[in-house]
């Protein structure tokens, strides 16, 4: 099949009429959709002194964790100290439930990215 | 179709005034009907995919930037609607192996043919890997003008060249029962 038989078929293609009642049903759909109160916008003023104070906690119990881990392991070599306070802090994160927190976090984002992506809010 | 009457009726959108999307609809419904119906060949399913373009649209209308002219816009976000809706939902769409050829050419039946083997010339587009395809329907949707469908998909002209060449090149590939015929109607 050589292009311009191709291209004959692929551009002569009878092209389909509209119904009749389409416009109406478009401009139906765009007045419901005028209609509808715009959505909530996520409340980031709110939240973020919240979500600060979280981070605040954690820096400082990881902080906390592997200051006391260093005193007691001065003169240790540093990758043994490294896993020693990283085990101690994870130790105190996890006092603090901070594992099922960040699950939760995880599962909400996948959550909403998901349901956003069905709906198609991406244009 | 003009331009300045799209620019009008969106500010008008824009200032308030939803009923003036109804100029946009009706100067823009076959076009978008078309280009839904080449990527899904059913009628039904079309005019849904381009309900939802001009709901997107008309939503997104504050997005627009006066550098591109409107229809460009509005192609290159149906367009794009078009193909996110051809991955999601299964589409009607044969595979190109199975892409139904037209039997012989008896006499009287020679038209009837070469129509069969139209339509499934145009299904087996449908077939094609989606950014050979996608190019090969904006292509000739615009009328084959390759700047044109670059805009549309958002690709410089070289790709959509390429991708063209290799789309028509998998297509003369995978039907070459469709050489065989007697072009009636190719002059």
């Amino acid at each position: 099949m050589r292009d311009e038989e191709l291209d004959r078929i692929l551009s002569d293609e009878p092209g389909v009429v509209p119904s009749s009642g389409f416009t109406v049903a478009v401009m139906e759909a765009v007045r419901r959709e005028a209609a509808t109160p715009p959505p909530i916008p996520f409340p980031w003023k709110r939240a973020l002194p919240g979500l600060a104070a979280w981070l605040v906690v954690l820096v400082v119990a990881v902080f906390s964790s592997h200051s006391g881990a260093a005193l007691e392991t001065a003169g240790v070599p540093f990758w043994p100290r490294f896993l020693s306070a990283a085990t101690a802090a994870l130790a105190t994160a996890g006092r603090f439930g901070v594992g099922w927190v960040a699950l939760a976090l995880l599962l909400s984002l996948v959550s909403v990215t998901l349901s956003m992506r069905l709906t198609g809010w991406r244009s | 179709m003009s331009a300045s009457d799209d620019q009008a009726d969106v500010e008008r959108i824009l200032a308030g005034d939803s009923a003036a999307f109804e100029g946009i609809v009706r100067r823009w419904q076959g076009p978008l009907v078309n280009l839904a119906y080449r990527f899904c060949r059913d009628r039904g399913r079309a005019e849904d995919m381009a309900q939802e373009a001009f709901l997107r649209a008309y939503r997104g209308l504050a997005g627009w930037r006066r550098d591109a002219a409107f229809s460009t816009w509005l192609f290159a976000l149906a367009a794009n609607l078009y193909r996110t809706e051809f991955h999601r939902v299964s589409a009607r769409t044969l595979p190109l192996e199975e892409a139904a050829e037209p039997h012989g050419e008896s006499g009287a039946d020679e038209t009837l043919a070469a129509e069969a083997r139209d339509r499934a010339v145009r299904r087996a587009v449908l077939g094609l890997p989606a950014k050979y395809r996608d190019a090969v329907v904006l292509f000739y949707f615009h009328s084959m003008d390759v700047a044109a469908a670059a805009q549309s998909l958002g690709l410089s002209e070289g790709t959509v060249k390429a991708r063209l060449h290799r789309g028509r090149e998998i297509l003369r590939r995978k039907l070459p029962r469709f050489a065989a015929l007697r072009w009636k109607n190719a002059g």
